[in-house]
C-alpha cells in the first residue's frame, strides 16, 4: 500500500532514486529527498510518535518543524525532527518517547489516568513527605525529558564563521525572494536565507490546484539566480537577533554570524490548529501540512478526508486534496457566513458539501487511537464559541485537514525590540514600531494576499535602500481586505476534554481554565504553570491559541494579554554548533620546549602556560616541590619567569608618573636601585605590586606578577591619558623574558657568565645592573622574592633559552635545579612575601597586610591616597599574620581558604599554607581579628574534614625566625 | 553583538573592548570631607540615562569616552579623553549605521 | 668568565615550538632559525594558491612610539604613512606601519635594511621611545584566505572593506593582532602579526584551518626567490 501520488510539479523527491531504511525494526523504502515523516506516511505508517506526557499516538501535524510529534534517534543523534530531517539510505530509526515502540508503547496507560495528572500536579503532589523526594525524583526523571544523550558521541567539528552583507533577508518565500531581487537590482549585496531545503515558501505548496504557482515560483527563483550579488542559503535558520544586526545562521555544517547593515524579516507565519477533542489523532493535520505532503513529497495525506476550517485557506486545501486524488467528505467551516470565494464555488461545483457555522465536535479514533475513523459534526455558535450538539452527526473519514489561522513567525522581530500591535483586520500581532534598519514584510507583517506579499517584499527592499542612504521609491502597501486569514477563537469546548492546544506538552483547554483558577492568569505565569510553549517547539503552534484562551477567560481583548518573551534560539541548536572549533589562546615562553623536554607539569597562569614543577619518574608532586625548594635553599634553583609583566616608563616625568600611580616614593630613587611598587584602587584596596627598577633618570623598568599585568598596563594607559605627563609607556611583557636564579650558589654560577660586578657592596639587594650575561645584553635585578640571594635576569625573549642553557650547564656542578611556580609559591611563603590576589582580596587595604612601609602619605597625590587617610583613622578589622602549626604536626593538613575559628566564631581565613621541608614546619598566612595578631597568639583552623587545628602566630619572615627554632 | 566605534580604530564588535566604568568627576581630595570622598568612591548613580563611560579598545590599547544612554543602550558619540572640545578631532558622531 | 660572543647566538622563531623540527627544512635567516621548507616545492606551490601559511617572524623589525617618533623616522629617511592605521612602502623593501597615530612598526622584507640601520642607533631621544618587537609574523596567501579569516576574525577583511593601505589592529583567534593586505611578487597576500608568545598557538590554529581548506604550511624559501 502506498499513498504516493503521481509526480507533482516542483516536488522535492527524486523518484529515480529509491532508498531503504528501518523504523522501529521494520523495513521501509523511500525516495531520495523524502523526510522521515513523508517516507513513513507514504507507506501508511501514521503513528510516528508518542506524546510527551500522555504517550498518545501522534502523526503529522505541521510537517514543518512547528511541532515535535515525530522525534527520533538513529542511535547516534537524538531528538531528530522527523518532519524535516531528510531520510538517508540505511538509517535505522526509533522513536524517542516510548517504552517498547510507538505501536505498543507500555506507557500509553498514562492517557487513561490523565484526569489524575492535571497541570501543576507535580508541584502539589510531591512536596511532602520529604523523605520520599529521592523516590519521586527517580520516577519523574524517568518520565520527563526526551531522548537519551549518547555519551560516546564523537567530536564533530563545526565551524563558526563571520560573514558580512548589506542586506540580510530572512525567509525565501515569495516576499523574501521579491525583496532580495529588488535590493540586489539596486546594487546591494544580499544574503537570503531559508530554513527549508528549498526556497519558495508557501508558493511551493499553497496552490488551490492551480499550477500557475509553479511557474510563478520558477520565475521568482530565476530572477534571484540572475543576480550575482544575492547569496542564497537554504537549510539555514536565523537562530536569533543580536544588537546591531548580528544574526547567527545555523546550518548543518555550522554557524555563520552574519553582520548585516540592514535586515528584512520575511519569515512568514505558523499555521495554528483549531482546538477540538482528539485533534491530535494521527491523520488530523494542518492544512498546510497536507499541502506540503502533496506538493513537496508526492504523498496523499489520507484517502477520504474532511477539511475543518475557520478561514478561507481551508477551501484552498480542500481543492489541493481533491487534485491529489483524495476524497473530501465535507468542508466544515466554523464561520456562520458561507465563504463566497472562488474556491468555495469550485468545491460546490465539484459536489463537495460545505457545512457553514459548523465545527468538528470531536474526531473519532480508530482502534488504539492509531488513526481517524470519523468525525462528529455539529453546529457552532461563533459568538459564544460553543458547540451546539443537538443535531450532531457523524461523518466517516480517515483524516482531517485543519485551517484556523496563523501566528507570525516574529521571533527575530521581538528579539530586536519591535513593538507589536494586534490588528483585528487579520486577527494577528503585526509590527508597528520597528527598530532602525529592521524591516518586516509578508505574512509576518500581516500581509496575506500573494501579489500583495510580493509588493510588500519590494516595498521593504526600497525602505532598506532608503535607510542605507540610497535613492528608492517609498511605496506603502494597502491593508488586508476581505475575510480575516485567522479566526478569533477557533476552540471547541468538550466536556471530556482532550482538545489539545499544545501538542508538545499535551496541554488542553481545561488546563488553562484550571491555571487561571489557581491565580496564574498572567500570560507569563500561565506559561510557566501550564508549560504551554515550553516544549521543544517553543509555542510555534500553541502560543497564539493560549493567548486567545487566556483573553477569553479574563474577558480582555487579546492585545491586553500580550505575548511571552521571545529568546534565541529559534530551533534547538546543537552544543557542537555553539562550541565551534573552541579556541583556547595561550602564551608560551621561549623555554617551553625545554620545560616539556624536562618533564614539567604545566599550569595555566593568566594566558600563560607555566611550568609548575618537574617531577622525576615516580615522584609525587609534593616530593618534587620539596626537592626543588631545598635546592634553592641549599645550592641554587632556576625558574623561567618570562611571563612576568614588564613595562617601561620612559620620559622626563617617569618618576612623577610612578609617584602618582604607586603608593611609594620614586622621585628620590637612585639610578641602579629598585623599589617595591604597590598599586591601590581609589578605595584604597590593594590591586597589585611589583618592582620598579630605575635604569636612568628618565627610564623605569617595572616588573610585576603574571596574571594581572595586562590590567595594570591598561590602568597605566588610562592614567596617562588623564594626567598627560611627558612619558611613554612601553609594554615589553612579550618582548623580554626573565630568569630567576636563586640560592646560595647563585652568585658563583652567575659570576662565571658575566662581567657585571656581583660583589655584595657593588650589587646589593634591591638594585639593578645592565650588562652582558652569557653574551646577551641583560637587565639584572636583585629581587628577594624567593631567596635573599637571587638574580632576576631580563633578556630578549628569543635569547632566554641561550642564557638558560648557559646557566644550567655552568650550574650543573653546583647542583642547580629548575623549579616551577608551585615551588615558587612555597619559597616566597618561607620568605614571608605576600602575593596580591592570593593573600589579599577585593577588600584588602594595605594596613591589613602591614604594608605601611610601602606608602608615602606625604606625597601630593597617589591613587587611593585619600581613602587611606580615612582608613588609617579606623581600627583594623582584620590583619594578615604569619603562623605555624605544631612541630611534627601530622593531622589533616589545613588548606588555603579554610576558616580561622576562635571560640566558635569565624574570625578569619587561611590565605596560604604549606609544609616547608627546609624549616620542617607547616607555615602559612591567615587573616585574624587584631586581638589575635600578636606573636604567640593561638587560634584554630577548621579543616575540610571538620577537625580543628591549632596554629600559633609567629614573627615574619619564617626563614629568618623559624629555621632551627 | 553590539558594535562600538573607537575614535582611533573605527567600528568594532564589543568583544574587542573592555568597559572602564563611568567617567566621573572626583571631588578635590584636599578639600572634600571624608563622607564626600567615600560617596565618590563607593556610590554609583544607578539610574538609567545618558552616561559618559570609559572604554578600552584592547587590540590597539586605546582608551576613549563613549556617551551612552544606558536605558536604550544607544551610543551617541565617542571621543578621546580631553578631546571633546579640542577642535573635535577624533570625535565620532554615531549616525544611523 | 665565559661570556660568549653575541654573534654566535642564533635564536629560533617564536613559532618554532608548534612546527615540525624533523620534517621541515630549517635555515638561518636574519640571524634567526626559521622553517624554510615544509614540503616539496610543488606541494608548497599548490598550498600557496589555495591557502598558504608562512612564518616570517625572522623579518627584521623596529618599533618606535612617542610624540616625536614620526619626526625621528623622517629624519632617518623613512616614508611616513600620512594617516593613522595605514602603511606605506619605503625603498620597495621596507614596510612602515603606523599603528594608531604615534606608534610605528618598521619591517624589512627580505633584502631590506632600514630596521637594521635604525637598530644601530641606540641614543635615547626625548619623545621617541623604542618598542622592542618580538612578533610572530605570517604571510597568508591563496584563494581561501578570507574563508580562513571568517573563522578567526569578526571583521570584514575583503578588499572592499580593508583598503590597500589600511592597517587594522583587531583580534584574530582571540588574540590581539595586526592585519594588512600586501602584494608580494605580484601575488596579493594578507599579513598577520601577533605577540611572539602567542606564535605557536596562532600557527596551530592557522594550520589546522588551512589544512581543512586544502592548504597548509609553506616555507620561507618560497618567498626567497
Amino acid at each position: 500500500m502506498s499513498l504516493r501520488t503521481p509526480k507533482q510539479a516542483g516536488e522535492w523527491i527524486n523518484r529515480n532514486k529509491k532508498i531503504s531504511f528501518s523504523f522501529e525494526g521494520e523495513a521501509f523504502s523511500a525516495f531520495e529527498g523524502d523526510t522521515i515523516s513523508s517516507a513513513l506516511w507514504a507507506a501508511e505508517q501514521k503513528v510516528l510518535g508518542r506524546s510527551f506526557k500522555y504517550h498518545r499516538p501522534r502523526g503529522v501535524l505541521s510537517l514543518a518543524n512547528h511541532d515535535v510529534n515525530v522525534m527520533l534517534t538513529d542511535g547516534m543523534d537524538t531528538n531528530m525532527r522527523g518532519d524535516v530531517v531528510e531520510i538517508k539510505d540505511g538509517m535505522s530509526l526509533y522513536e524517542v518517547n516510548t517504552s517498547g515502540g510507538v505501536k505498543k508503547d507500555k506507557n500509553s496507560y498514562i492517557d487513561s489516568i490523565s484526569p489524575l495528572l492535571p497541570v501543576g500536579f507535580y508541584y502539589k503532589a510531591f512536596h511532602t513527605p520529604r523523605r520520599l523526594f529521592p523516590f519521586w525524583e527517580g520516577v519523574i526523571r524517568r518520565a520527563a525529558g526526551l531522548g537519551i544523550v549518547n555519551f560516546n558521541y564523537p567530536r564533530i567539528l563545526k565551524r563558526k564563521q563571520h560573514s558580512h552583507c548589506d542586506l540580510l533577508v530572512v525567509g525565501a518565500g515569495p516576499t523574501g525572494l521579491s525583496a532580495a531581487y529588488v535590493a540586489a537590482k539596486a546594487g546591494l549585496e544580499v544574503t537570503l536565507i531559508d530554513e527549508n531545503r528549498h526556497a519558495g515558501g508557501s508558493l511551493g505548496y499553497n496552490r488551490a490546484g492551480d499550477e500557475a504557482a509553479v511557474a510563478q515560483l520558477d520565475d521568482l527563483l530565476s530572477k534571484v539566480a540572475s543576480q550575482p550579488n544575492i547569496t542564497v542559503r537554504t537549510g539555514a535558520y536565523a537562530a536569533g537577533y543580536y544588537p546591531d544586526h548580528l544574526i547567527p545562521i545555523v546550518e548543518a555544517g555550522g554557524i555563520t554570524k552574519v553582520r548585516a547593515k540592514t535586515v528584512i524579516v520575511a519569515s512568514g507565519a505558523f499555521e495554528q490548529p483549531p482546538v477540538f477533542r482528539y485533534n491530535d489523532l494521527p491523520g488530523v493535520m494542518l492544512g498546510s501540512a497536507a499541502q506540503r505532503l502533496i506538493y513537496r513529497y508526492g504523498v496523499r495525506p489520507f484517502s477520504n478526508g474532511i477539511v475543518v476550517t475557520a478561514n478561507d485557506y481551508g477551501y484552498r486545501v480542500a481543492i489541493d486534496l481533491l487534485e491529489a486524488g483524495t476524497k473530501v467528505a465535507a468542508v466544515v467551516d466554523l464561520r456562520p457566513g458561507a465563504n463566497g470565494g472562488a474556491q468555495a464555488a469550485e468545491l460546490t461545483h465539484r459536489g463537495i458539501k460545505i457545512y457553514a457555522g459548523h465545527c468538528v465536535y470531536e474526531a473519532l479514533a480508530s482502534s488504539g487511537k492509531s488513526g481517524v475513523r470519523g468525525a462528529v459534526i455539529c453546529a457552532y455558535d461563533d459568538k459564544e464559541n460553543v458547540a451546539l450538539t443537538d443535531n450532531k452527526f457523524t461523518l466517516e473519514c480517515d483524516g482531517i485537514a485543519m485551517s484556523a489561522g496563523w501566528a507570525p513567525a516574529g521571533a527575530l522581530l521581538y528579539q530586536a525590540g519591535t513593538g507589536m500591535q494586534f490588528d483585528y483586520g487579520v486577527e494577528q500581532f503585526v509590527p508597528n514600531r520597528l527598530p532602525e534598519g529592521l524591516f518586516a514584510a509578508g505574512k509576518v507583517n500581516g500581509i496575506f494576499d500573494l501579489d500583495q506579499r510580493m509588493r510588500d517584499g519590494a516595498r521593504a527592499a526600497n525602505d532598506a535602500l532608503s535607510y542605507l542612504g540610497l535613492q528608492a521609491p517609498h511605496n506603502s502597501i494597502e491593508q488586508h481586505v476581505g475575510n480575516s486569514p485567522s479566526h478569533a477563537y477557533p476552540m471547541v469546548p468538550h466536556p471530556k476534554g482532550k482538545n489539545f492546544v499544545d501538542f508538545d506538552e499535551d496541554i488542553q483547554i481545561k488546563d488553562f481554565v484550571n491555571a487561571a483558577k489557581e491565580g496564574f492568569d498572567n500570560i507569563e505565569l500561565m506559561k510557566r504553570f501550564t508549560t504551554v510553549g515550553m516544549g521543544p517547539s517553543q509555542g510555534k503552534h500553541s502560543n497564539m491559541n493560549a493567548i486567545r484562551i487566556l483573553a477569553k477567560i479574563r474577558g480582555l481583548p487579546v492585545e491586553k494579554i500580550g505575548t511571552t518573551t521571545s529568546r534565541p534560539f529559534f530551533h534547538p541548536t546543537p552544543i557542537g554548533h555553539l562550541g565551534g572549533r573552541g579556541f583556547h589562546s595561550h602564551r608560551l615562553t621561549s623555554l617551553h620546549d625545554w620545560h616539556q623536554a624536562n618533564g614539567a607539569v604545566f599550569t595555566d597562569v593568566g594566558a600563560w602556560k607555566r611550568a609548575a614543577y618537574y617531577p622525576t619518574t615516580g615522584q609525587t608532586k609534593e616530593d618534587a616541590i620539596q626537592r626543588e625548594a631545598l635546592a634553592v635553599r641549599k645550592t641554587a634553583g632556576i625558574i623561567d619567569s618570562s611571563s612576568f609583566g614588564k613595562i617601561e616608563v620612559h620620559g622626563a616625568d617617569a618618576a612623577l608618573f610612578l609617584e602618582r600611580f604607586f603608593t611609594g616614593s620614586f622621585a628620590d630613587q637612585s639610578v641602579g636601585s629598585c623599589r617595591y611598587a604597590m598599586l591601590l584602587d581609589e578605595s584604597g584596596v590593594v590591586v597589585d605590586d611589583g618592582i620598579a627598577s630605575r635604569l636612568a633618570e628618565d627610564l623605569f623598568y617595572i616588573s610585576m606578577g603574571t596574571s594581572n599585568a595586562a590590567a595594570v598596563y591598561r590602568e597605566m594607559q588610562r592614567a596617562q591619558q588623564e594626567w598627560q605627563l611627558t612619558i611613554g609607556l612601553v609594554n615589553v611583557t612579550g618582548a623580554y623574558g626573565a630568569i630567576n636564579l636563586a640560592g646560595p650558589s647563585a652568585r658563583e654560577i652567575l659570576s662565571s657568565l658575566t662581567d657585571v660586578d656581583l660583589a655584595y657592596e657593588a650589587f646589593p639587594n634591591s638594585s639593578v645592573r645592565e650588562g652582558i650575561v652569557a653574551g646577551v645584553q641583560a637587565r639584572i635585578i636583585r629581587v628577594t622574592f624567593v631567596s635573599d640571594m637571587a638574580y632576576e635576569l631580563h633578556v630578549p625573549m628569543a635569547q632566554v633559552p641561550h642564557v638558560w642553557n648557559a646557566l644550567m650547564s655552568t650550574g650543573k656542578k653546583h647542583g642547580l635545579r629548575p623549579f616551577g611556580t608551585d615551588t615558587q609559591r612555597l619559597l616566597r611563603l618561607e620568605m614571608g612575601n605576600h602575593m596580591p590576589g592570593i593573600d589579599t582580596d577585593g577588600l584588602t587595604n594595605p594596613f591589613e597586610i602591614c604594608a605601611e612601609w610601602a606608602i608615602k602619605m606625604s606625597k601630593p597625590y597617589f591613587i587611593g591616597q585619600r581613602s587611606l587617610t580615612i582608613l588609617e583613622k579606623r581600627p583594623l578589622r582584620k590583619q594578615l599574620v604569619s603562623f605555624v602549626l605544631a612541630t611534627n604536626f601530622n593531622g589533616e593538613m589545613p588548606m588555603d581558604c579554610n576558616l580561622v575559628i576562635d571560640g566558635g566564631e569565624i574570625i578569619g581565613r587561611v590565605t596560604s599554607i604549606g609544609y616547608s621541608k627546609f624549616i620542617d614546619r607547616c607555615i602559612g598566612f591567615a587573616y585574624v581579628t587584631p586581638s589575635k595578631k600578636e606573636v604567640g597568639s593561638e587560634f584554630q583552623i577548621r579543616t575540610d574534614g571538620g577537625s580543628l587545628v591549632t596554629a600559633t602566630v609567629v614573627k615574619a619572615p619564617f626563614l629568618k625566625n623559624q629555621k632551627g627554632a | 553583538m553590539k558594535l562600538l566605534t573607537c575614535p582611533m580604530n573605527g567600528t568594532r564588535p564589543l568583544s574587542e573592548f573592555i568597559f572602564g566604568g563611568e567617567l566621573r568627576e572626583a571631588p578635590d581630595q584636599k578639600t572634600c570631607t571624608d563622607a564626600e570622598w567615600a560617596a565618590y568612591v563607593h556610590n554609583r548613580h544607578g539610574a538609567p540615562g545618558d552616561k559618559k563611560e570609559w572604554w578600552y579598545h584592547s587590540p590597539s590599547g586605546t582608551w576613549f569616552i563613549a556617551e551612552r544612554n544606558t536605558l536604550t543602550d544607544k551610543v551617541t558619540r565617542t571621543y578621546l579623553f580631553g578631546q571633546k572640545n579640542l577642535g573635535e578631532e577624533n570625535v565620532v558622531e554615531e549616525e544611523s549605521k | 668568565m665565559q661570556a660568549l660572543d653575541i654573534k654566535t647566538i642564533v635564536p629560533i622563531s617564536p613559532v618554532a615550538h608548534a612546527q615540525p623540527r624533523d620534517s621541515a627544512k630549517w635555515d638561518v635567516v636574519n640571524n634567526m632559525e626559521i622553517a624554510v621548507e615544509f614540503a616539496n616545492a610543488d606541494i608548497e606551490q599548490a598550498r600557496k594558491k589555495v591557502l598558504g601559511v608562512t612564518d616570517v617572524s625572522c623579518f627584521e623589525r623596529y618599533g618606535v612610539k612617542g610624540p616625536q617618533a614620526s619626526q625621528w623616522l623622517a629624519d632617518h629617511e623613512l616614508a611616513i604613512p600620512s594617516n593613522p592605521n595605514s602603511w606605506t612602502r619605503c625603498d620597495q623593501k621596507t614596510l612602515v606601519l603606523r599603528l594608531g597615530s604615534s606608534e610605528f612598526l618598521v619591517e624589512d622584507q627580505l633584502g631590506g635594511l632600514a630596521s637594521k640601520k635604525l637598530a644601530n642607533n641606540t641614543s635615547r631621544i626625548a619623545g621617541v621611545y623604542k618598542v622592542p618587537r618580538a612578533d610572530a609574523a605570517f604571510i597568508l596567501s591563496g584563494r581561501e584566505v578570507l574563508n580562513l579569516f571568517s573563522e578567526l576574525c569578526s571583521l570584514d577583511l575583503r578588499a572592499t572593506s580593508l583598503l590597500a593601505n589600511d592597517v587594522i589592529m583587531t583580534q584574530v583567534a582571540g588574540v590581539s593582532a595586526i592585519v594588512l593586505r600586501q602584494t608580494i611578487n605580484g601575488e596579493p597576500v594578507y599579513r598577520l602579526w601577533c605577540d611572539g608568545t602567542y606564535g605557536p598557538y596562532m600557527w596551530e590554529v592557522l594550520i589546522e584551518i588551512a589544512t581543512e581548506l586544502g592548504g597548509g604550511a609553506v616555507g620561507l624559501a618560497s618567498y626567497q626567490n
